[in-house]
């Protein structure tokens, strides 16, 4: 607004101060994160800006195939939005001969050809968004009147109305800015300039107070209530990406019970055990759930919500948001988290799959979360599920959440007449086998763990097992939230092998693979840990087991949540099917498959019991692998094998569809 | 409301037995060993007791050393403090000397309220209960399924043969033996892990409880213990009906030598 006609009154500036006084007072919502516990951060400042500029600023976690409307939708506005907000700042400095040395020139056409640019995206973004909400496009978990938001001042559609009105009046000010003042790169306005030719001078000269004192007006207001509204996640979200370590997440955080339980100052009922209220979770939980963006896009991929288990894994997170806003800024009431607004039922739904974390666009760790919400239950209140409760007693006991005896770990090898090396008579090895409680006692697994033997025996690798003195890693017992039986089994763990001495620790369980290589890692392990999948892949490509592979059966694979999204490993089991199989096998791709997978419903302690659902997880994913008309279904995971041959079995399939763990489709070739 | 639970630690209900080579008991160095398991029902039905009434929980058991573990888990799970019985003396008890050596302490304890299992699962004999009643002249009801108390007395729900069940009230003080499935035994919580650690677990011997050796001299000893051999034969008598009876008669009179 230049020319002495336009000059801006005082008035302006009254309500602009105004408006940034409640912007910063507002702000210190954005703080009351500090009432989380600590969580130290290693990130170099190189991290943060870097996190800050590709999850923040370039949001690549928003575009996503999986959400194509919603990402195209979502990049248009908030490109649209930063470019706007660029501009105003530009115009604003250079209006007030402010820094101009450092800003591109304003009027020139480039520039204002951007500024439309933004404008449109802007505009498109949200009548995209609008038309989302309010056709059927519209996610069911998401609201869709007007005013409803969850606990957010204008709610949802509130606040793309004042979009709406900010991106349409925007063009109208202009039009009429540039009708009055005529300026010579008007026409590389290629939308406002139309527009100011539409109507003639007199027109604009009466209308042009009007359009700008109500589109100022309007920007004023949006900023004043920002942070109260949905759009705070445009600045909060950006500090949380910031602010995440990509490397730590989906780890559950360390507990210590150990050092707690020699703690003879601990007094049993000030300890804070897990998470009830949100001051109990550390500050980076706290500036997650403030960060969230109610896109739904996690509750949408949770399986557990898929067959219509109550857990949705957006409500958990604004739960801890809204409980953290009614301690801190008196937001509502204060209500018990868990078993209050969270129920019992839908914590213990959760597999730990990592399909939610995998599609938030603004890194949020879900499954800590949950898991923290689970162990007040367990630690605190004492109440897991009621079929699990024994299940970790047997854990704790025997070793082994079925609870055979321990002396019969190795019964899978004697009932085969295999006599296997044990760490306890060698002392030394290349490679300790771990076989895992399922290996070792479930009886569809056992015949994996006799295939992976006959691999080893047949590519001359020098391997031990350690029999009776392995333990269950307490992967189920972590993520049920019991961390006490947990760190129990743990450390007789880590205390049997710290007596030997191997190269690598070798597992067909992708459980026990993540629970010893980096669960472990917190207790002080620092050996490596291989799953059985890059293992053979291994030996096959280097010449060291050959497998006649001359198949021609149709093959589709399952990720394993375990290798899959927690631990990246995709390629690895493909390739050794295809190797296993050679060039006639045709590997066919379920849909969706790799990081979209959809878990087997067994992890994070689902094993052990079952809910009331309208649907069973493994069905539906046994369905999707079905639907590939794959006549083998491969796993590579002890707990997908017993799942998807349940399903097969439950729909009726056994004629038609075999299910196979990698390893007994690589022992068959060897023959 | 004061409630003593007996607890006896037995080996896990997975375990391989394996019988000791000159057959008086089993191998125990390999077995898990656990708490009873209608004896954890019992406790959970002590501590629902406690809960609704108020009062308190006393956890007993007799055993070897390794038995104290029972006793940590009832104090973990809410018992409020425990007796150990341990002596050397109480390696051979029979029934009858376990509900002597119970009586003694029980005396001192004045209890409202005593709950065993309704038997072990190890020996099976489902006597110690009863015995103590006697000891204790208190009235007792044995496979208790359900209990609600009323002014100054319980009614309890038993189990009989074939599916029957009857009401029974009884006047406390008084001995229940429960019958397992009652409730739904809780899970130590840390919380009460941590807790444990700072309750009374009181350990007594034969001198520190005044019993002498002969009084649990025992009056039953267990002679042999081994895998149930095949002996019954079935035997089909064919011909003619007077054949038949013929040699039924002769088999009763000089094989079985009931005629
Ligand atoms: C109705 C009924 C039907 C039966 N039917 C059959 C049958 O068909 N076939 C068959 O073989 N048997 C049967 N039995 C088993 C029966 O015959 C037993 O042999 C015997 O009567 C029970 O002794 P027990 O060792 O189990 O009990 P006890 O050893 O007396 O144990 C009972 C309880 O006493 C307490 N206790 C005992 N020792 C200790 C300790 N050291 N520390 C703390 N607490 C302790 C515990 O609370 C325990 O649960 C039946 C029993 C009953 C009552
Ligand atoms: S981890 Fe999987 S099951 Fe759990 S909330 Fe996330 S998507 Fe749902
Ligand atoms: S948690 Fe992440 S994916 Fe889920 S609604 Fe919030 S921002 Fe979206
Ligand atoms: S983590 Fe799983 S498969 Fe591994 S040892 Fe424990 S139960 Fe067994």
């Amino acid at each position: 607004m230049s020319g002495q006609e336009l000059h801006i009154p005082g008035l302006f500036y009254l309500c602009a101060a105004a408006a940034l006084l409640s912007f910063v007072y507002q702000l210190r919502r954005a703080f009351v994160a500090r009432i989380g516990q600590p969580e130290p951060r290693t990130l170099s400042l190189a991290e943060v800006l870097r996190n800050a500029l590709v999850y923040g600023l370039a949001q690549k976690k928003v575009s996503s195939r999986q959400f194509g409307y919603a990402s195209i939708m979502h990049l248009l506005l908030g490109w649209g939005f930063m470019e706007l907000f660029f501009a105003t700042t530009v115009d604003f400095l250079v209006e007030r001969n402010l820094l101009v040395a450092l800003l591109p020139e304003k009027d020139t056409p480039w520039f204002a050809a951007l500024n439309e640019v933004g404008g449109l995206m802007l505009l498109g973004g949200v009548l995209m968004a609008l038309f989302r909400r309010h056709s059927g496009m519209r996610p069911p978990i998401l609201p869709h009147n007007a005013f409803a938001g969850r606990g957010n001042f204008l709610g949802d559609t509130g606040i793309l109305l004042v979009l709406l009105f900010l991106a349409v009046g925007g063009f109208l000010a202009e039009a009429a800015r540039l009708a009055l003042e005529a300026p010579a790169t008007a026409n590389a306005s290629f939308v406002a300039w139309p527009i100011s030719l539409a109507f003639s001078y007199p027109t604009w000269v009466v209308w042009q107070p009007w359009l700008w004192w109500s589109h100022a007006l309007l920007a004023l207001a949006f900023i004043a209530l920002l942070p109260q509204t949905k759009m705070f996640h445009a600045l909060i979200a950006v500090a949380n990406v910031a602010l995440t370590d990509r490397s730590q997440q989906g780890q559950l955080r360390p507990m210590n019970i150990t050092a707690l339980m020699e703690d003879p100052d601990a007094a049993p009922d000030d300890l804070v055990l897990g998470a009830a209220r949100a001051e109990d979770f550390t500050w980076k939980q706290l500036l997650d759930a403030q960060a969230c963006t109610e896109c739904a896009r996690c509750t949408s991929v949770c399986p557990a919500h898929a067959v219509g288990s109550p857990l949705s894994p957006m409500k958990i997170i604004l739960d801890i948001r809204n409980d953290l806003y009614a301690r801190t800024l008196g937001d509502g009431d204060v209500r018990p988290l868990v078993d209050g607004v969270i129920t019992a039922t839908e914590l213990w739904a959760c597999t730990t799959c990592r399909a939610c974390m995998e599609v938030c666009p603004v890194l949020i760790d879900h499954i800590p979360a949950i898991v923290d919400l689970r162990r007040n239950l367990v630690l605190s209140e004492g109440r897991p599920p009621e079929e699990a409760a024994p299940v970790l007693e047997k854990i704790a006991k025997q070793g082994n959440p079925w609870g055979f005896p321990r002396e019969q770990r190795l019964k899978w090898a004697e009932d085969a007449g295999l006599e296997l090396p044990l760490m306890a008579d060698k002392g030394q090895t290349d490679i300790l086998y771990w076989v895992g409680c399922a290996g070792a006692y479930d009886p569809r697994n056992q015949q994996v763990s006799r295939a992976m033997v006959a691999i080893m025996q047949a590519a001359g690798v020098d391997f031990a097992v350690l029999g009776p003195e392995e333990n269950c890693t307490g992967d189920s017992a972590r993520r049920l939230g019991d961390e006490y039986v947990y760190e129990t089994v743990a450390h007789q763990n880590l205390k049997t092998m710290g007596q030997y001495r191997f190269n690598k620790i070798v597992t067909a369980c992708p459980h026990c693979f993540h629970t010893l290589g980096t669960d472990y890692r917190q207790l002080g392990a620092e050996w490596e840990v291989v799953h059985h999948s890059q293992f053979i892949n291994q030996l096959m490509e280097t010449g060291k087991l050959t497998v006649s592979g001359n198949v021609t059966e149709t093959v589709t694979y399952h990720d394993a949540c375990y290798l899959g999204r927690h631990n990246g490993i995709y390629d690895a089991p493909r390739e050794v099917i295809t190797r296993a199989l050679g060039p006639e096998a045709n590997l066919v791709e379920a849909d969706p498959c790799r990081e979209q997978g959809v878990c087997c419903g067994a992890g994070g302690g689902n094993m052990w019991y079952e809910l009331p659902t309208e649907e069973r997880i493994n069905l539906m994913r046994f369905d999707q692998l079905a639907a590939t008309k794959a006549s083998t279904v491969a796993t590579a995971c002890s707990f997908c094998l017993i799942m998807l041959d349940d399903a097969c079995k439950v729909r009726d399939r056994e004629n038609s569809i075999q299910v196979k763990d990698i390893a007994e489709i690589v022992a068959e070739g060897i023959g | 409301m004061k409630i003593c639970v007996l607890i006896k630690q037995v080996p896990d209900a997975g375990s391989v037995l394996r019988i000791r080579d000159d057959e008086s008991w089993v191998e125990e160095d390999k077995l898990v060993f656990t708490a009873n398991e209608s004896d954890s029902y019992a406790l959970e039905e002590a501590l629902l007791l406690k809960e609704a009434h108020g009062g308190e929980v006393i956890a007993c058991t007799l055993g070897p050393e390794r038995s104290r573990q029972v006793l940590k888990d009832a104090l973990s799970k809410g018992a409020d403090r425990a007796i150990f019985l341990h002596d050397e003396s109480f390696n051979n008890l029979d029934c009858n000397g376990l509900a002597k050596v119970f009586a003694k302490v029980l005396e001192k304890e004045h209890c409202d309220l005593i709950l065993c299992g309704l038997q072990a699962d190890d020996t099976g004999e489902a006597a110690v209960g009863p015995m103590l009643a006697q000891e204790l002249h208190l009235p007792h009801v044995t496979m208790v399924v359900q209990t609600e108390l009323l002014d100054g007395g319980l009614k309890v729900k038993q189990e009989l043969e074939g599916g029957w069940f009857r009401q029974v009230e009884t006047s406390l003080p008084a001995l229940l033996t429960i019958q397992s499935g009652i409730n739904k035994p809780r899970y130590a919580s840390l919380r009460g892990i941590m807790a444990m650690k700072k309750k009374e677990l009181r350990e007594l011997s034969a001198t520190d409880l005044g019993v002498p050796a002969t009084e649990l001299a025992p009056m039953q000893t267990l002679q042999r213990i081994y895998v149930p051999v095949k002996t019954k034969e079935t035997v089909y008598l064919e011909g003619a009906p007077e054949e038949v009876v013929a040699q039924l008669v002769d088999k009763l009179a000089n094989e079985a030598k009931v005629l």
